[in-house]
């Protein structure tokens, strides 16, 4: 090779800078597209297709926190983000990436219109309105364009063929109430985390760790695998006011150490949550999970009333209140909360038996469940971060069910005898978010023209193994609201370049 | 004089644990990202509650008067809360040291039991087809990622032949009462047989994935210095007493060759008890590694801050022992 293109080759790998090879550097759209190293391949293919449209794009492959710091600093153009909900509702995934100054409005979108509309729909307790609210912010960030709109993942999942009745959770949410296991009345679960950090239901971090806890712990309402919200310790409730609402107690629920669950106990519950500095000195960082909820008042024995300070939809408190277990608080101020954590009591279908947070955690049945008991008579949790041990494991019959496969390695399963592999749509978005504030991202013919560029078909296809949905704006075809009439960005590249000679490119 | 010189030692590691302390909290601060923006993730949270948070947390002070905050902590006692998991940073670390040692030790055995021997009969027999065959496979050990060699040793003898198991430290059916945290010795504590054969059989593949480059690294350097000290002089002269072959090499050479090995072996191990983040990953092992390098991308300071200083008195620990045992393979020298 001469000096020259050795010259050529360090600078493109450097980042310094597009290598035209036409030489028509000019009026070329070029920009820097940034990426964690989990979405690397993905980012090159979006790369080497904006090519030909005459985009000159380069990858930057980052660690996410320091990618994530420059980005909200708005020192970047475009970055491949993702944000999941656990409402089903645009509550928490619209809602805080496309309000103005929202926590995860990462592409500086504004757009009054659309703030009112996401405003109303977590303000207002009419269904209708609420509708209309999300589908008119979804014809309007659709036209807007401030990210490349992605797609949804679906969740892969694979058990043995003797577990019945395992259906995945859109949730992640690993519910083993109704399985019967025909090899045993035992199983152990394969988790994909390295730990689930806390058996305390007022600090879950993390989905993993509230999959473990729903079973041990009950909230006064459950999900189920599609998200629908069912009873489970409150047997009914009704809003008596655009604010507030009484939930009816279950009655005859005991503690797996014999206490009876009380209104007290759910008061309890709620107030470690909503009071500042009430779990050992520190606050629940799950607080704002419950909306602008108030106070939490006990009526009488079998009735509790949430006062909230503003209006907030029925949907979203019970949407809320699944992330909330109820704990005994006659047993845990006994025994404090590093007691508690240590040996944790609930009133769900399974009993902790032993464990640590980051190996495994072994539950043994509540023969005295109000539903009656489990036809499983032990679950272990076992942390297995590692996706090819996960497998490996399933494969050897030491696991029975895991989370998360790799879609590449679905193949290799069903062709395993004694394997059964299960998906459920995510609840998570991801994308490509555009620096709304920053040329040439400012201009939204030049956002439009990259939502025509890329051709996401071969994409979910070759890198996702087709396991994945494409999606029309950032609203989640789980979620409350969805407008399914709203068409994706079709792949047209002819448009894209039109849009970009608009636009002066 | 060899108590006083330890104990100098000794005592030399609580100014290096603060200072190593001091260094990864500014190191950590310079890297962007704050920790209670990442723990929240994408849960609904109001920019007021991450407020009220990072002030719970004394993020918001100045980074003098945190440092000072973790000092005081220290001065009694308290290595402080974790920030992501909000549990005392003692307790994290008690509960993943356990793992890591025993995971240590066990690599260690594997790594003697291949490494000795081999690398002795290379050196006795230079060209020989052992020796060539060591050199070789050492090469490979030495050079094959853990990552990929765990994996395929877990194919092979949990899925293929399913004699041992995949991963984890113990069955999951079996009740191992907690008295050391040290599962090994709690089922010998306890009289649990079967957890015991349990223990062992989950140490086996971790233990020999880590032992394998351990052994490599070992018998590379027995094998050099083992031939280094046949060729020395005192071993001719010891020939020609009339000294046996066996003594010769067992009493002449090997007391002077396991010096070098000895410093290999004192800095593996230092190494091994800090965790090794990719072998339990993919064993499901819940040691040290793993709590370190999570607590680093967590941005969890307090943790980290913990983890080094241990680091590094078990760095000074290991090499305090190589010295020690310097002294007994050489009594001319001296601990300084």
């Amino acid at each position: 090779m001469r000096r020259g293109s050795w010259v050529i080759v360090l600078a493109a790998l450097l980042g310094l800078g597009p290598v035209d090879a036409t030489g028509a550097a000019a009026k070329a759209l070029s920009f820097v597209l940034d990426a964690a190293d989990n979405r690397a391949n993905e980012a090159q293919a979006i790369v080497a297709q904006l090519g030909q449209v005459g985009i000159s794009a380069q990858v930057r492959i980052w660690k996410y926190a320091v990618l994530l710091d420059q980005m909200k600093a708005g020192q970047r153009a475009a970055y491949m983000t993702d944000w999941g909900s656990a409402y089903f509702d645009p509550f928490d995934l619209a809602e805080p990436k496309l309000t103005t100054g929202g926590r995860g409005n990462f592409s500086f979108y504004s757009n009054p219109a659309v703030d009112k509309d996401l405003r109303t729909a977590s303000s207002t307790t009419n269904e209708a309105m609420r509708k209309a609210a999300y589908l008119d912010a979804q014809k309007a960030a659709y036209t807007d364009a401030p990210w490349v709109f992605g797609y949804v993942l679906q969740n892969i999942e694979a058990a043995s063929s003797n577990l019945d009745g395992w259906v995945p959770a859109a949730d992640n949410g690993e519910t083993v109430y109704g399985l019967s296991h025909r090899g045993g009345d035992s199983i152990v679960v394969g988790m994909r985390t390295d730990s689930i950090g806390t058996l305390d239901p007022a600090i879950p971090p993390t989905r993993d760790t509230e999959s473990v806890l729903r079973n041990i712990f009950d909230a006064l309402v459950a999900h189920t695998p599609e998200g629908k919200v069912v009873p489970q310790l409150a047997t009914s409730w009704r809003k008596v006011g655009p604010a507030t609402y009484v939930f009816a107690l279950r009655s005859g629920v005991k503690f797996h150490n014999g206490d009876p669950l009380t209104a007290d106990d759910v008061v309890f519950t709620f107030e470690r949550v909503i009071t500042p500095g009430a779990i050992g000195g520190k606050s629940s960082p799950r607080k704002d999970l419950l909306g602008p909820l108030a106070r939490v008042q006990k009526l009488d024995d079998s009735h509790i009333r949430f006062e909230f300070s503003a209006a907030f939809p029925e949907a979203l408190v019970l949407q809320a209140l699944v992330h909330f277990q109820v704990v005994p608080q006659k047993y845990l101020e006994q025994a404090g909360e590093a007691g508690f954590v240590a040996k944790p009591v609930g009133s769900g279908a399974f009993r902790y038996v032993r464990g640590t947070v980051d190996s495994q955690i072994v539950l043994e049945r509540n023969d005295a469940y109000w539903a009656g008991p489990s036809k499983l008579k032990q679950v272990v949790f076992r942390m297995m971060p590692e996706p090819s041990t996960r497998i490996a494991a399933l494969l050897a019959g030491e696991v029975h069910l895991i989370q998360e496969v790799a879609p590449d390695l679905v193949g290799r399963l069903q062709a395993s005898p004694g394997i059964q592999v299960k998906t459920a749509e995510g609840t998570r978005s991801y994308e490509i978010e555009l620096n709304n504030k920053m040329a040439p991202f400012n201009d939204p013919r030049v956002r439009q023209a990259l939502n025509y560029a890329i051709d996401w078909t071969p994409i979910l296809r070759d890198i996702y193994h087709g396991y994945a949905k494409r999606l029309a704006t950032a609203f989640l075809p789980s979620g409350f609201g969805y407008d399914s009439q709203l068409r994706p960005y079709p792949y047209d590249p002819a448009k894209a370049k039109e849009l970009l000679r608009a636009a002066g490119y | 004089m060899r108590l006083l010189g330890a104990l100098r030692r000794v005592l030399l590691t609580v100014p290096i644990a603060l200072g190593v302390a001091v260094l990864a909290f500014f190191s950590l601060h310079l890297l962007p990202g704050d920790p209670v923006q990442i723990m929240l993730g994408d849960t609904k949270t109001s920019v007021e509650q991450i407020r009220s948070m990072q002030h719970e947390l004394h993020l918001d002070e100045p980074l003098h008067v945190q440092l000072l905050l973790f000092f005081g902590h220290l001065a009694h006692g308290d290595l402080g809360t974790s920030i992501v998991q909000q549990r005392p940073v003692a307790a994290i670390i008690a509960g993943a040291v356990p793992a890591t040692v025993e995971l240590t030790v066990a690599t260690f055995v594997v790594a003697l039991v291949i490494a000795v021997p081999l690398g002795l009969v290379s050196a006795i027999k230079p060209g020989s087809w052992i020796d060539r065959t060591m050199l070789t496979s050492s090469l490979l050990g030495v050079s094959m990622p853990a990552f990929w060699f765990g994996l395929l040793l877990i194919l092979v003898f949990a899925v293929d032949v399913r004699v041992l198991p995949t991963s984890s430290q113990i069955d999951s059916t079996i009740a191992l009462e907690r008295v050391t945290g040290f599962m090994l010795l709690d089922s010998l504590l306890t009289r649990n047989g079967a957890a015991l054969a349990s223990v062992v059989r989950h140490l086996v593949l971790p233990a020999v994935t880590l032992g394998v480059v351990f052994a490599a690294l070992l018998a590379r350097t027995m094998r050099s210095s083992m031939l280094e000290a046949l060729r020395m002089p005192y071993v001719t002269t010891a020939r020609a007493k009339g000294v046996a072959e066996i003594a010769v090499i067992a009493k002449h050479a090997l007391r002077n060759a396991l010096i070098p090995a000895v410093t290999v072996a004192g800095l593996q191990i230092g190494e091994l008890l800090g965790g090794n983040m990719i072998v339990e990953t993919v064993f499901s092992w819940p040691g040290l590694g793993r709590v370190v390098v999570n607590a680093i991308f967590a941005k969890d300071y307090v943790v980290v801050q913990a983890a080094v200083m241990l680091y590094a008195i078990t760095y000074v620990a290991a090499n305090l022992l190589v010295d020690i045992a310097y002294t007994f393979l050489n009594p001319q020298l001296e601990l300084g």
